[in-house]
């Protein structure tokens, strides 16, 4: 059997061969981060048929658990480090024409150090190891932000810097207390001595890893450094903040929140929460005239989607969920990585300015229909399944307060609808300004764009087999019992 | 011994972590706000060591047979705080340096004066 490890350490060793690289050619190190996630992406999938029959628990170090850092390879840790190596594939493509100008070496490295820490939270074992590797996600996000250093580029990554910095503060001080609790760091061992002690001394630390966590993962009320970071970001960043970076932040905060504490008193407050930050981004998503701005906001408020669908905490509404984020993962990436290219055709980020691509750049406009459709939820792409899932999962609770958000649910989802027809539109049937010549993006462009089209695609027109694999990563996140047993045999 | 006496360490730490968080939240100069967000560190790594601390306590080395288990102070929260140091430094690092370029662009550090991205 391969080694899961091998999933951190090989893009972590070939980050730091990216400056020697560069010292020798710099246009060779664009094909480092190509070659890094391929080989991730080849290494989940032969790992994929092992962790069917059961998770796989290495121990870092031979120290067994819960004294040395495991990583715990299951189901949904799976899921997630395929789903970043993938992202992380199509978005190296695309840069490989995308990223010219600049410091292009650091970009590469920085980029997949973000890769390694991102792939660490996801596997890891061990609630002080998720926090060095959050940060190793975190520190290369904030530089990654101000790679163009305008002005934009650097008054938003200075304030995400100040905001995550505070969360991880935050994350910290929760960790410490849980230390000094429980007197262990492994979260398996956590989760069940986390009985012995009264539910209300859990409540501080559980308030300071949930608020730490949720800075990354931009669940309102601190999600103000999102809309300007990923917007003044380079649009391949934008495409991998959005499709990864928060979505780990959720990850993180659900592991935690369900496997290591699993208090079901704050699922609903958690619930709520989501359905506030979904109802806040879509509204100002809706207001906004810049794209990327408008592509941000509708992060917020997809996040808040999936933050709602765990927090429900059935399996059906969860499964519904972790489909909805790799919709999410996938779509919002295809939107941010086609509208770079038509902000870089039409110069500007203004909405107003994107009319008559349609004609003008008929492939990457297709690319854009696609995102937007997906995300909206129309079929036969991959939204609609997620959706409904969401929807049907929630209903099924029958509680009035559920049935209640899910009606906020269906109102956003008009509101996005809205404004993306109102883009859409505007690439169709408006005219341009200026002179209408056929352009181009790239063929490495293009060729992202296609894989990103084809996925959606097809995950819409045949999601049962995925649904049935989230089933299980779904209960691997909820069953408490067997992650306990499957670490500490 | 009193109770402040005996958890003496625990209120400095969190007096350095509230502290901090003030300077964050209500100093205009950046600089200021990045020793702020230095000091909040310094509070939350004494935090993590007061808890693993003993008074009169030794370094756990099991060699020497005549010292006993109890009086020995905790390692793990030491090794946790000196990797929190190397991750802290680099942040401070980080956000010093994007400061200068952030003086280059606005001419100023008065975060009341950069204000070009709204909602």
């Amino acid at each position: 059997m391969v080694n899961p490890v091998l999933l951190i350490a090989v893009p972590l060793g070939l980050a730091f061969t990216v400056p020697l690289i560069g010292s020798a050619s710099r246009k060779l190190t664009r094909f480092v981060p190509v070659i890094a996630s391929l080989f991730n992406l080849i290494l989940c999938i032969r790992l994929f048929p092992a962790v069917l029959e059961h998770p796989i628990v290495i121990n870092l170090g031979g120290f067994a658990p819960p004294f040395g850092i495991n990583l715990f390879v299951g189901h949904l840790g799976l899921l997630f480090a395929g789903l970043i190596s993938l992202a992380g594939l199509i978005v190296s493509i695309y840069s490989l024409s995308y990223i010219k100008t600049g410091m292009v070496v650091k970009y590469h490295m920085l980029y997949m150090l973000l890769l390694t820490g991102a792939t660490g939270v996801v596997l890891t074992g061990d609630i002080f190891n998720l926090f060095v590797f959050f940060e190793i996600l975190c520190i290369s996000s904030y530089a990654l932000v101000a790679y163009v250093g305008d002005r934009a580029g650097i008054e938003s990554s200075i304030k995400y810097l100040i905001q995550g910095t505070v969360g991880s503060s935050l994350l910290l001080i929760g960790i410490g207390f849980l230390y000094g609790l429980f007197g262990t760091l492994n979260m398996a061992d956590i989760a069940q001595k986390i009985s012995t002690v009264e539910q209300g001394s859990l409540l501080v630390p559980l308030l300071l890893i949930v608020a730490g966590l949720g800075v990354e993962a931009a669940v309102f009320p601190l999600n103000a450094w999102l809309p300007d970071a990923h917007s003044s970001a380079p649009s391949s960043i934008s495409a991998i903040l959005s499709g990864i970076a928060i979505e780990v932040g959720l990850y993180a905060i659900a592991r935690i929140v369900f496997t290591v504490f699993g208090i079901s008193d704050v699922y609903l407050f958690l619930a709520f929460l989501g359905i506030l930050t979904l109802l806040i981004g879509e509204l100002c998503a809706f207001a906004q005239s810049n794209i990327k701005r408008m592509l941000a906001y509708s992060s917020i408020g997809q996040i808040g989607l999936i933050l709602f669908a765990l927090a429900l905490a059935s399996n059906n509404s969860v499964t519904g969920g972790l489909f909805q984020l790799i919709n999410h993962t996938l779509s919002k990436g295809l939107l941010f990585l086609s509208a770079g290219y038509m902000i870089y055709r039409s110069g500007s980020m203004e909405i107003s300015s994107l009319n008559g691509m349609g004609k003008r750049m008929p492939l990457t406009s297709l690319a854009f229909t696609v995102g937007a459709f997906s995300l909206i939820g129309l079929p036969p792409f991959a939204g609609f399944p997620g959706k409904f899932l969401i929807v049907s999962g929630a209903l099924l609770q029958g509680q009035l307060v559920i049935n209640i958000l899910v009606g906020l649910v269906l109102l956003s989802t008009v509101i996005e609808g809205t404004y993306f027809f109102k883009v859409v539109q505007g690439l169709y049937f408006r005219k341009a300004d200026a002179d209408i010549t056929p352009e181009r993006a790239p063929a490495a462009a293009l060729v992202a764009m296609l894989i990103l089209m084809l996925l959606i695609v097809v995950l819409g027109v045949y999601p049962e087999p995925v649904a049935g694999f989230l089933n299980t990563a779904a209960s691997d996140l909820l069953d408490k019992v067997s992650y306990v047993g499957s670490v500490l045999r | 011994m009193s109770f402040l006496q005996s958890n003496i360490y625990y209120v400095g730490a969190f007096g350095l972590i509230l502290t901090g968080l003030l300077i964050v939240l209500v100093k205009h100069n950046l600089i200021k706000v990045i020793i702020g967000l230095s000091i909040l560190d310094t509070g939350v790594n004494m935090f993590i060591i007061a808890i693993g601390y003993l008074r009169n306590g030794t370094a756990p080395i099991f060699s020497s047979p005549e010292v006993e288990s109890v009086l020995m102070v905790d390692p793990v929260p030491q090794a946790l705080v000196l990797t929190a140091i190397v991750i802290g430094v680099a942040v401070l690092a980080l956000a010093l340096s994007l400061s200068i370029r952030l003086y280059r662009h606005f001419g100023t550090l008065d975060l009341r004066k950069i204000k070009e991205l709204k909602w």
